[in-house]
């Protein structure tokens, strides 16, 4: 386990390297390029406004406008994204780089890494993204309060505490890498991980309050879902963050810090036990 | 491949040596799962066992000093891949030791980890940094890379663009490019057009030269002869024979020969599934190959003779029949066709009656032929009438090799030739050179 960490330090310049080709790849080859990473938050920005503020009439709780759920929503689904591709990817990343690691001597502990990494820089646009909109709506053109309801709990904006976002990406990266060390391995054993990663991560999407407030599932009794949900945690302390310009929460993160901590000691551990016998397994 | 120093060794062993390659007493095995999922079942509930060994190397000494130039030859199977990747430290040995002082590059696969959308720099520079080497390292070599790969402009073009040439020619620049102490090669100089395998000849000999040590995996036995100062015989996972380039390389010659005749008399001719056909009033019962030494043989060596022999079985009439022969490439290349009516002398076959039987021979007193795979084809027509009938065609009756173990001569024939050199030195008159063989 120490050797793998030891492992990454040797080759973080391998690291970057892989790291700078895979966002670069993601959009080689297209005409508009990066400017897709910027496309796609608008377009998700703009679907929600109209999907719930005009179609819906969904508001997550009196007083809250639509520009508001709007943004919750964004600042979730970025979150969400980034983590299911990850996910997605690192799950069958040892098997799509098998002639790496049967053809040469290769530290396949960075692939997990530096498909997290991959992801969370791509996840950095899309939050700058939500940051203008929340500057837009908090100080360009303020949002009118709804008549009659009650004022909003916090006001929209952003504020010093962004640099709280430093810290929620670390636990995210160590989360996500934690838990692509574990899935990776396990797709080595049984390729059928791969498919139900699939299917988990659309479960999991619907299962954590991403496009629906927290409030209602603990009104309805389940609770104990959200209690048992780290995704939410981390997903509700960027929003504190990116939405409102409040501290995360402290028990909350640090709560997602550990186990975060936890689930990449595990996976590591589980990863480097394995790995000698890579190259056989594939 | 950034090893100083790898040592690799199963549980419990211990060792201490100078030499670039050590194994002492270094296996492999490999497990086998009946199905897919028990491999999950052995890793959840520990302790019981779902797979059976395979050993696909077992028992294996090595003992090669700094700067010498190992082969490693054997059959298909026989484990000669396994070895190179315990020796590079792809895999590491399920029994014994593997122990190995330097930097290693392996030209296992070439143009691993490069990125079809991206252009042939920056593959470069990524395959660069995979293999371990630095910044500073890639700016250096990068301009020699380009030019041992003759790519031109199309480096700046995206790698799903290059020909399967373009794309190997790149591969082998990178990788050979790392400098390494022990170059592995696992037949990657079978690729490529004749121009670009004689530039990776010369940069091996390079390597050597520099007093570095190679390893390779070839079925080239003139190779094998030329290169190497060593050779590992492989079969069925253990080393057979190890030594001499010479002595090894003609053991595994007579192996393939005694293995393809073992194919011979297991092939059941009366079911040969290629097409057969003719009116059937005279039958080609038996088709053979016969070596020098009198022997029924499918292994043949340039220069050797041999003959053809069919035996024949007539049931019922036939007019003027005439026995021949087609011999083709693997490929299909029609090479020689004969038969005994076309000839200054004809042989003449009347008045067949049911129930007469015969043998027919072709003798060759030496087999033009160099390396490659042919077949037999025999022709048996009725040439009574103005268009010859067929009684019976046999196509492809026989498949046969021809292994070159001298390889004096390259291409599909051996020429025989008569070389002289006349040197006209200042003060010494004219002296000539000659040879006749």
């Amino acid at each position: 386990m120490l050797s793998l960490i030891r492992s990454l330090g040797k080759n973080r310049r391998l690291l970057s390297d892989m790291v700078r080709r895979d966002l670069r790849a993601r959009y080689v080859g297209s005409a508009m390029g990066f400017f897709w990473s910027v496309i796609f938050p608008l377009l998700n920005l703009v679907i929600y406004m109209f999907v719930f503020s005009f179609v819906l009439k969904n508001r997550w709780d009196p007083g809250q406008t639509d520009q508001e759920t709007a943004l919750l929503m964004l600042a979730g689904i970025l979150v969400w994204n980034a983590f299911a591709e990850t996910m997605s990817r690192s799950t069958n990343t040892l098997v799509e780089n098998q002639n790496l690691i049967q053809k040469i001597v290769f530290p396949s502990e960075i692939l997990p890494v530096y498909l997290a990494i991959s992801s969370l820089v791509n996840m950095l646009i899309g939050v700058a993204i939500a940051l203008i909109a929340v500057a837009f709506y908090a100080w360009v053109s303020p949002m009118v309060p709804v008549a009659g309801a009650p004022p909003p709990m916090h006001a929209i904006g952003f504020s010093y505490t962004l640099a709280a976002l430093p810290l929620l990406l670390a636990v995210q990266l160590v989360f996500t890498v934690g838990l692509g060390f574990v899935f990776s391995t396990l797709n080595l054993f049984a390729r059928d991980v791969f498919h139900i990663m699939g299917v988990a991560l659309t479960v999991g999407m619907f299962m954590t309050p991403i496009f629906y407030p927290a409030r209602m599932v603990q009104e309805a009794g389940m609770g104990w879902v959200l209690k048992c949900n780290p995704m939410y945690w981390l997903i509700d302390s960027y929003r504190r963050v990116l939405v409102y310009g409040l501290w995360p929460q402290l028990p909350i993160v640090g709560a997602f810090a550990v186990v975060a901590l936890i689930v990449f000691l595990l996976g590591a551990t589980f990863f480097s036990r394995q790995k000698p016998r890579f190259p056989d397994l594939l | 491949m950034s090893t100083t120093t790898t040592k690799v060794s199963a549980p419990g062993a211990t060792s201490s040596s100078g030499a670039a390659v050590l194994c002492r007493g270094a296996g492999k095995a490999y497990r086998l799962y009946d199905k897919p999922v028990h491999r999950l079942w052995e890793l959840l509930l520990p302790g019981k066992k779902f797979h059976r060994e395979f050993w696909a190397l077992r028992n294996v000494y090595l003992d090669i000093p700094h700067g010498s130039t190992v082969g490693i030859i054997g059959e298909n199977g026989a484990g000669k891949s396994t070895l190179l990747k315990l020796l590079t430290g792809i895999t590491l040995p399920t029994a014994g030791e593997v122990q190995v002082q330097g930097r290693i590059s392996s030209l296992l696969e070439l143009g691993a980890g490069f990125h079809p959308e991206f252009s042939g720099r920056d593959n470069i520079h990524l395959s660069c940094s995979i293999l371990g080497m630095s910044e500073a390292e890639i700016e250096e070599r990068f301009a020699k890379i380009v030019e041992f790969s003759e790519l031109g402009d199309f480096i700046e073009r995206p790698v799903k663009t290059y020909s399967s040439g373009m794309y190997v020619r790149l591969g082998f620049a990178v990788a050979s490019s790392v400098d390494p102490d022990i170059l592995m090669i696992d037949e990657a100089l079978s690729v490529g057009d004749e121009h670009f395998r004689g530039k990776c000849v010369n940069r091996l000999n390079e390597f050597r030269e520099q007093g570095k040590t190679t390893i390779f995996v070839s079925h080239d036995m003139g190779a094998i002869k030329s290169m190497c100062q060593h050779v590992i015989l492989l079969d069925r996972g253990e080393i057979l024979e190890q030594g001499r380039p010479e002595k090894v390389a003609d053991e595994y010659l007579k192996r393939a020969k005694s293995r393809g005749n073992e194919r011979l008399s297991s092939f059941d001719r009366g079911t040969s599934e290629y097409p057969r056909w003719g009116t059937g009033e005279i039958e080609t019962t038996d088709v053979e190959m016969i070596d020098a030494q009198g022997q029924p043989s499918l292994v043949f060596q340039p220069g050797e003779s041999f003959r053809v022999r069919i035996r024949y079985k007539v049931h019922g009439a036939a007019a003027n029949p005439v026995f021949g022969f087609g011999l083709y490439r693997s490929d299909g290349t029609y090479v020689n066709g004969a038969n005994h009516h076309w000839r200054e002398h004809p042989i003449e076959i009347r008045d067949c009656v049911p129930g007469e039987t015969g043998v027919v021979e072709m003798r060759f007193d030496a087999l033009p032929l160099l390396s490659g795979s042919y077949y037999l084809t025999t022709f048996l027509y009725d040439h009574s009438k103005a268009a010859p009938t067929a009684i019976d065609h046999r196509e492809h009756v026989l498949t046969f090799q021809v292994v070159d173990a001298r390889r004096l001569q390259h291409g599909m024939l051996f020429l025989p030739s008569h070389w002289s050199v006349v040197r006209d030195r200042p003060g010494q008159g004219a002296t000539t050179l000659e040879s006749d063989a």
